[in-house]
């Protein structure tokens, strides 16, 4: 492997300093002068007919600025997919924490106490929770879609049903894959600031700066450049900070008084108009021959958006299709509905609708490798792509290191003994996912990453990307990318915060997406700046930058090295040469992506294709129905790590939320109505819920990935629930189909047992 | 109705006039302009507002302003003296126990408490004492790890 001086090398976060002393400043830290801070009136019904606000009495009290409802907006329907959103309700509330009207006070007191004076009459409608019920004819409609149903995925693929007749096995099961909040520490949160010039600026915590900006445009009426979105420290995302209603009504309130309006979320809100994953009842049917090569699939998925679209559908028709860039399946016939339902509207939650289906997918392997008397591990190794396999979607496999993984992971647990000499209650379970760095199908305008790259005077490298880190540590990586490129250490860089008035367009971050485009935009940009400094110091020596190489913070002429300057005195000389003009180098990455087929859904969708296999050791408490994860090995193949330290720091964390997932999260829905919106009720995994996870990293280089890079954000989560419910039942012999799998649950299949 | 108030927040006296209702999160926050005491619940439940309270530490959205009256108060600005870091706060940079961020301050002073009472814990014993904050990014792995290395003799 070549060796690099920055890239693949261990290193903090570059902005670890700051949060470590607490002077990081988030989104819910900032302060602006006359700020004022901004309330909503949401929903108290799952669906109503709005008759009357009367706003008047919150108006009159003290410290209130303002109070708005649709009235004060331009009342454009308008979403990132369907036009299903409004800012504020106009003439119906679809579920309970609707967005009714907003207020702006002094101070959240005073924003609090005016929602108790706002007066709303409603006439209640009929309302429908479970999407299953929602598509029956007679139910209720939420929005004027036929049976609720928001959209439909099909494609068949060769010939299942005879495919099935010539299979050994063939294995059915329904699953159900519930709605789990994303948790991350930080509320939602936004600063609007209507300045008098007509520019509205937005400091949001989103995933997606670019992509909200010309959402928002259109919600505001506004021209898209009249709007600037800064993207400062925000605590975590996971899929859910995309569109927001929040960040809207912050910027309706700011029109209204002028002022910048801070808008928090309180958790209880966050809760119940969030964007939480998007529950799936999945019927699955998986064949099989005798040696284990799998034949054909079939599933047929409904997937609840609830009372929003968002991208529930894009999520639904994933889960539907993702999977069969993982196994060599020939024979596919798939079905995927996507239905409106009066709970909180549904999106993205790290998996993106991959993690749903490979919860079926895997723990259905498991049935047939046991049907099959087969190793799960071998069964995976057999179907699972190889590098330079085209999927049956087309999926070009630059490089995959699925089956590395699968003999990682099983050698580092001890599998085959632990499988082999069967204890009491303990159980080990395996499952393997597969996932996309980068999603044309979803980015559908165009695919790409772009950045610029600013050397100052003294030599001090200033990085420009569009993408989003909220967390994970995408500015780390691209520090050193852009450290790699220019040959000089990580210290000289800084990476800016996106801001819309200079950073590039980025499509962000989601689908496992910013290492490989925004890390593959940022290395053009560093490229073309390198470009610019050698051909100067070329000017300086005389020679043709060709002869030039920097390296260890210095140009030096190739084959006499006693030649050398400083990388800060050649961007001195650059700026004095040039007129006073730093170097800005600027670059762009355009992989040769497509569309898939609206058809036959054919087409690379993504430049490269990252995999895992995860293997879980669990004891099940017989007597309490307690599972305890004892011990865990995830090995992913992520191309290369860029940063070793913090691509474990994702798999950690993903396994977590997918043991979480698998063992304790659930919201409790009853009535649209959310009974656990608190971390006492909905309970995340803490320190003591969780093993030791033992992280492998495959890294078998990426053609297209930066340095070969691949992505690692959602494949750490895609097979830990799998993983785990095919450890219960390896320890207890009980199949679990349902997440997540709770104490009562498997207490109530003992029992039956 | 205000009321007097008295502080002492990393070394350094408050005197104020604060509504009763007023919690000590509240006050640090956005009186003392201390923003690094996160709000991540409200209910005492996330521990990311974690402070210390004569030593002790407390959910600060939990505790009445009132009630810290006289009393002496830590946060995580408090722990780096003359721009030089705690141990705790080297440690959790250097071994990756930092992801978004929002969690580590409380993370960080809960875990000063843990080795100030128990300069040798076992790993079991570092889980057991962090687990008032909850950090959704790390899977607490590295956290664990970064005290760990602070951890005197490894065979207790």
């Amino acid at each position: 492997m070549v060796k690099y001086s920055v890239v693949g090398h261990s290193v903090p976060q570059i902005d670890a300093n700051e949060k470590a002393r607490g002077v990081a400043e988030f989104v819910s830290d900032l302060q602006f002068p006359g700020m004022l801070y901004g309330k909503i009136l949401r929903s108290p019904h799952p669906h109503a007919r709005i008759l009357h606000i009367d706003p008047s009495k919150a108006r009159r009290l003290k410290g209130v600025k303002a109070v708005v409802t649709a009235d004060d907006t331009p009342k454009i329907p308008f979403g990132p997919r369907t036009e299903d959103w409004n800012i504020f309700a106009v003439e119906k509330v679809r579920f309970i924490g609707d967005e009714v009207a907003g207020v702006a006070a002094v101070d959240e007191d005073a924003a609090e106490e005016a929602l108790d004076l706002i007066r709303v009459e409603y006439e209640e409608l009929p309302s429908v929770f479970d999407p299953i019920k929602a598509m029956q004819p007679g139910a209720v409609l939420i929005h004027d879609k036929e049976r609720n149903i928001v959209s439909e995925f099909k494609l068949n693929k060769g010939d299942v049903d005879r495919a099935f007749q010539e299979c050994d096995v063939v294995h059915s099961e329904r699953y159900y894959t519930n709605q789990v909040y994303q948790a991350y520490l930080e509320p939602m949160a936004c600063v609007a600031h209507f300045e008098p010039t007509g520019k509205l600026t937005l400091y949001l915590a989103t995933q997606i700066p670019s992509m909200t900006r010309i959402t928002y445009a259109k919600a505001l009426g506004l021209p898209l450049e009249k709007i600037r979105v800064v993207v400062p420290y925000y605590g975590g995302a996971f899929g859910a900070k995309m569109e927001t209603n929040l960040h809207l009504a912050a910027a309706v309130l700011s029109q209204k008084t002028g002022k910048p309006i801070r808008m928090v979320n309180s958790r209880e809100e966050d809760f119940i108009a969030g964007n939480p994953r998007v529950p799936m009842y999945i019927d699955l049917t998986v064949g099989a021959r005798k040696d284990g090569t799998l034949v054909g699939k079939e599933v047929k998925i409904i997937g609840g958006s609830g009372a929003r679209a968002i991208y529930s559908m894009a999520i639904v028709a994933t889960a539907c299709y993702r999977v069969d860039s993982l196994y060599r399946f020939q024979h596919l016939r798939t079905e995927g509905l996507t239905v409106y339902t009066n709970t909180v509207p549904t999106s993205c939650f790290r998996g993106f609708g991959n993690a749903q289906m490979t919860f079926a997918l895997e723990s259905s392997l498991d049935m047939i490798a046991g049907d099959l008397n087969m190793d799960p591990a071998e069964l995976r190794i057999r179907n699972g792509l190889k590098t330079g396999e085209v999927s049956i979607h087309g999926w070009q496999i630059g490089s995959s290191g699925l089956e590395e993984c699968v003999r990682k992971a099983v050698e580092a647990s001890g599998w085959e003994e632990k499988r082999r000499e069967k204890r009491f209650a303990r159980g080990v379970g395996l499952a393997c996912c597969n996932h996309v760095s980068g999603n044309r199908a979803f980015s559908r305008e165009f695919d790409g990453g772009a950045g610029i790259v600013r050397i100052g005077r003294e030599g001090k490298v200033l990085v420009y990307h569009g993408e989003s880190d909220m967390g994970q540590g995408q500015r780390t990586v691209f520090a050193q990318i852009v450290a790699e490129e220019l040959g000089v250490t990580l210290d000289r860089i800084e990476v800016a915060p996106v801001d819309t008035d200079i950073s590039p367009f980025g499509l962000g971050s989601f689908a496992t997406r910013g290492t490989v485009f925004g890390g593959n935009g940022v290395k053009a940009a560093a490229q073309d700046a390198k470009r610019q400094i050698l051909e100067v110091a070329a000017e300086v020596f005389e020679t043709i930058p060709s002869e030039l190489e920097a390296r260890g913070g210095k140009i030096y002429v190739k084959d006499e090295p006693e030649r050398n300057l400083s990388f800060e005195k050649v961007a001195e000389i650059c700026l004095l040469r040039r007129g006073g003009s730093p170097v800005v180098g600027t670059g762009f990455w355009a992989p040769d992506t497509v569309l898939p087929d609206p058809v036959t859904k054919y087409g690379n969708v993504a430049p490269a294709y990252p995999f895992a296999c995860q293997i879980a050791e669990v004891e099940v408490d017989t007597e309490t129905g307690h599972v305890n994860v004892i011990h865990y090995t995830a090995a992913h193949d992520v191309g290369r790590a860029i940063n070793p330290q913090t691509t474990e720091g994702q798999i950690h964390g993903g396994v977590t939320q997918g043991i979480g997932w698998a063992l304790m999260e659930d919201m409790v829905v009853e009535k649209g109505k959310v009974l656990n919106p608190d971390f006492r009720d909905y309970v995340i995994p803490g320190p003591l819920d969780i093993p030791p996870i033992k992280s492998i990293l495959v890294e078998p280089v990426d053609p297209n990935g930066p340095f070969g890079a691949k992505g690692i954000g959602e494949p750490a989560l895609n097979p830990s629930p799998a993983a785990v419910a095919n450890a219960i039942y390896h320890a207890i012999g009980v199949r679990f189909t349902e997440l997540p799998i709770t104490p009562e649950k498997i207490l109530k299949a003992l029992k039956k047992k | 109705m205000k009321y007097p108030l008295e502080l002492n927040v990393n070394g350094e006296l408050f005197e104020l006039e604060i509504p009763a209702n007023r919690t000590l999160l509240d006050v640090l926050r956005n009186e003392l302009g201390l923003k690094g005491t996160k709000e991540g619940c409200g209910a005492g439940e996330c521990g990311a507002c974690t402070v210390l309270l004569d030593d002790e530490p407390v959910n600060s959205c939990l505790v009445l302003a009132l009630q810290a009256d006289g009393r002496r108060i830590t946060t995580i600005e408090g722990l780096s003296g003359a721009g030089k870091l705690h141990p705790l706060q080297e440690a959790f940079i250097h071994h990756g126990a930092i992801q978004c961020g929002f969690c580590t301050p409380g993370m960080i002073l809960s875990t000063k408490v843990l080795l100030d009472r128990h300069p040798n814990p076992t790993e079991r014993e570092i889980r057991e004492g962090l687990v008032g904050n909850l950090c959704r990014c790390t899977g607490y792995q590295k956290i664990v790890e970064a005290v760990s290395s602070l951890v005197k003799r490894k065979d207790c």
